[in-house]
C-alpha cells in the first residue's frame, strides 16, 4: 500500500473529474494510472492521467467525499463497482467490504466463495470483485476523505 | 528529470476500443431523511495492443528427398493482441545449415488440412499482408520450399517465418498514435509484435547397390569354364542411406548356354524353392525372381545360384 499513502500526499486528482450536483455530501470520481517510470536513475511509480489505456494498466479508482452541508452525514455508505474490464487487485482503502455477485451480499474476501461451472465453489479471488462498499459512520460538516482501490485493465 | 515509461504489455485483454466505465454511489442519513448521490462517471477507452506469436505445427522435421518440389512446412500466426490487425508474413531459407531450402509459396491453409490446394488456399505474397486477424484468432500458413538437388542425405535445412503487425512493431510500448482501432493509439505488446517459427527439412536418401560374382567348378575339380562346369552366380544387395528402401527385388537371367541348376537357389545362405509360393524366390530355366520388399539401411542381403555350362 506504499504508493497508495504516497499518492494520499502527493496527488490530488487532475483529470476526468465533474461533480455531482450539489447537496450536503459531494461524491467525485476519477482514475489514474499507474506507470512505473524510471526518475533520475531510480524506479517510481507515477501516476497519470490515464487517457486511453492499454490491457495491463494498473489504474487507482479514487472516490473523494466531502461534507459540505452545516450538519452530519450518518451512516454514509460509498459503493463502487469494478468494470467488468478491470480485474481488482487487491488493494483498497482499509475498511472495503467486497462482494462477488454484483453487489448482493458483501464481506471480507476471505470470506467469500464463488461458485464454479461444476456447481461446486471456491474461495474467491481478487479478480472476482465485483463492487467494493465502505462504511463510515459519521461524517461531520467540513470533513473530508478519500475511498481508493487498485485494479489492472484485463 | 528524465522520465522513461516502462509501459506494461499483457497479450489478450480488453477488445480494443472498449471502454472502462466507473460511477461510484453513496447513500447518507441526515436526521431521518436517508439520500442517495451518484458521482461523476470516469470513462477510459481501452487501446489497441500490437502482439503476435507464430508457432511451428510441425513436431518433427520432414523427410524430403532431393531435389523435391513444394515441400510443406506449417505454422500458426496467433493475433495475440486486443485489437484486429493484419500481419505481413515473409518466409525465408534460415542460413548457416547443410542447404538452403527455396521458399516457391506462402498460402493461409484455409481448410486447416496442412495441404496446399492451389485454388482453395489463399496465396499470400511473400512479405506481404494476410487477411486481417481478430484478436486471439490465428491461422496456419503453410510455406512451400524446393529441396535443392545438391543436398547430401541426412542434411539440414529450415525455412522461418516471420509475422509483423502491419500498424507497426519494435520495442514493447513503442507507441503509434492515432494507428490503433477507430483512431485510438496503438501500443506494442511484449511480442514487439513481430514473432518468428522455423520448420525444418531433412534429406533422405536410400541407396542399393546390387553386387554380381560368380564361382565355377569344373568337372575336373578346377576353376575353368568348360562345359558341364557349374557356375555358382552371387548377387549381393546392400542398402545405404538414412532411410529404408521398399521393394527391394533381385532379379536375373539364366545366361545363354547354360542350365539352371534345380533347387539351387538360395537366399542369404537358406535355400529357397524354385516354384512361386509362399517363400521370397522363384526360379525356372529362364531366370530368377527374389522379392526382399522392404529393407533398412545397413542391410546386405546375399542371393546365389548355380547353372551348369551345356
Amino acid at each position: 500500500m506504499k504508493s497508495l499513502r504516497f499518492c494520499l500526499l502527493a496527488c490530488a486528482p487532475v483529470a476526468l473529474i465533474a461533480t455531482a450536483p450539489a447537496g450536503p455530501i459531494q461524491l467525485t470520481s476519477s482514475v489514474m494510472v499507474e506507470k512505473i517510470a524510471m526518475v533520475n536513475g531510480h524506479e517510481q511509480t507515477v501516476l497519470k492521467a490515464p487517457k486511453p489505456v492499454f490491457p495491463g494498466d494498473h489504474l487507482l479508482f479514487q472516490t473523494d467525499y466531502k461534507n459540505t452541508g452545516a450538519t452530519a452525514a450518518d451512516h454514509f455508505v460509498v459503493t463502487n463497482p469494478v468494470p467488468a474490464s478491470v480485474a481488482y487487485a487487491g488493494e483498497s482503502t482499509a475498511g472495503a467490504e467486497m462482494s462477488v455477485d454484483g453487489g448482493k451480499n458483501y464481506g471480507q474476501l476471505s470470506a467469500l466463495r464463488v461458485k464454479t461451472p461444476d456447481g461446486q465453489s471456491r474461495p474467491a479471488r481478487p479478480e472476482d470483485v465485483t463492487n467494493l462498499r465502505w462504511t463510515l459512520a459519521t461524517i461531520a460538516p467540513g470533513t473530508s476523505g478519500s475511498l481508493k482501490y487498485r485494479g489492472m485493465v484485463k | 528529470m528524465a522520465v522513461i515509461v516502462v509501459s506494461p504489455a499483457y497479450a489478450r485483454g480488453v477488445r480494443a476500443g472498449s471502454i472502462v466505465a466507473n460511477t461510484a454511489t453513496a447513500t447518507y442519513d441526515v436526521g431521518t431523511t436517508t439520500t442517495t448521490i451518484n458521482s461523476n462517471t470516469v470513462s477510459l477507452r481501452v487501446d489497441e495492443v500490437l502482439d503476435v506469436t507464430v508457432a511451428s505445427r510441425d513436431a518433427n522435421d520432414a523427410g524430403v528427398a532431393a531435389d523435391a518440389k513444394n515441400q510443406v512446412r506449417t505454422f500458426t500466426v496467433t493475433n495475440a493482441g486486443n485489437g484486429p490487425e493484419a500481419f505481413n508474413l515473409s518466409a525465408l531459407s534460415v542460413n548457416g545449415n547443410a542447404f538452403n531450402p527455396a521458399v516457391t509459396l506462402v498460402a493461409i491453409d484455409t481448410n486447416g488440412d496442412g495441404i496446399y490446394e492451389a485454388g482453395t488456399d489463399l496465396v499470400v505474397a511473400n512479405g506481404n499482408a494476410a487477411p486481417v486477424l481478430e484478436p486471439d484468432a490465428s491461422y496456419t500458413v503453410l510455406v512451400l520450399s524446393d529441396i535443392p538437388a545438391t543436398a547430401a542425405d541426412a542434411s539440414r535445412g529450415e525455412v522461418r517465418l516471420s509475422a509483423l503487425a502491419v500498424t507497426g512493431s519494435g520495442d514493447p510500448g513503442t507507441v503509434f498514435a492515432g494507428k490503433g482501432l477507430n483512431g485510438g493509439d496503438a501500443v506494442v505488446g511484449a511480442t514487439r509484435a513481430n514473432a518468428d517459427a522455423k520448420g525444418g527439412f531433412i534429406v533422405a536418401k536410400a541407396t542399393v547397390v546390387l553386387t554380381k560374382s560368380a564361382t565355377v567348378v569344373d568337372p575336373f575339380g578346377g576353376t575353368r569354364g568348360l562345359p558341364g562346369a557349374a557356375i555358382t552366380y552371387h548377387l549381393v544387395a546392400a542398402v545405404s542411406g538414412s532411410v529404408s528402401v521398399g521393394g527391394v527385388h533381385i532379379g536375373d537371367t539364366i545366361p545363354d548356354g547354360t542350365t539352371y541348376q534345380s533347387g539351387s537357389l538360395t537366399l542369404d545362405g537358406t535355400a529357397l524353392t524354385d516354384a512361386a509360393d509362399g517363400d521370397a524366390g522363384a526360379a525356372s530355366s529362364s531366370g530368377i525372381a527374389v522379392g526382399l520388399g522392404t529393407q533398412a539401411p545397413g542391410t546386405s542381403r546375399t542371393v546365389t545360384f548355380t547353372v551348369k555350362i551345356n
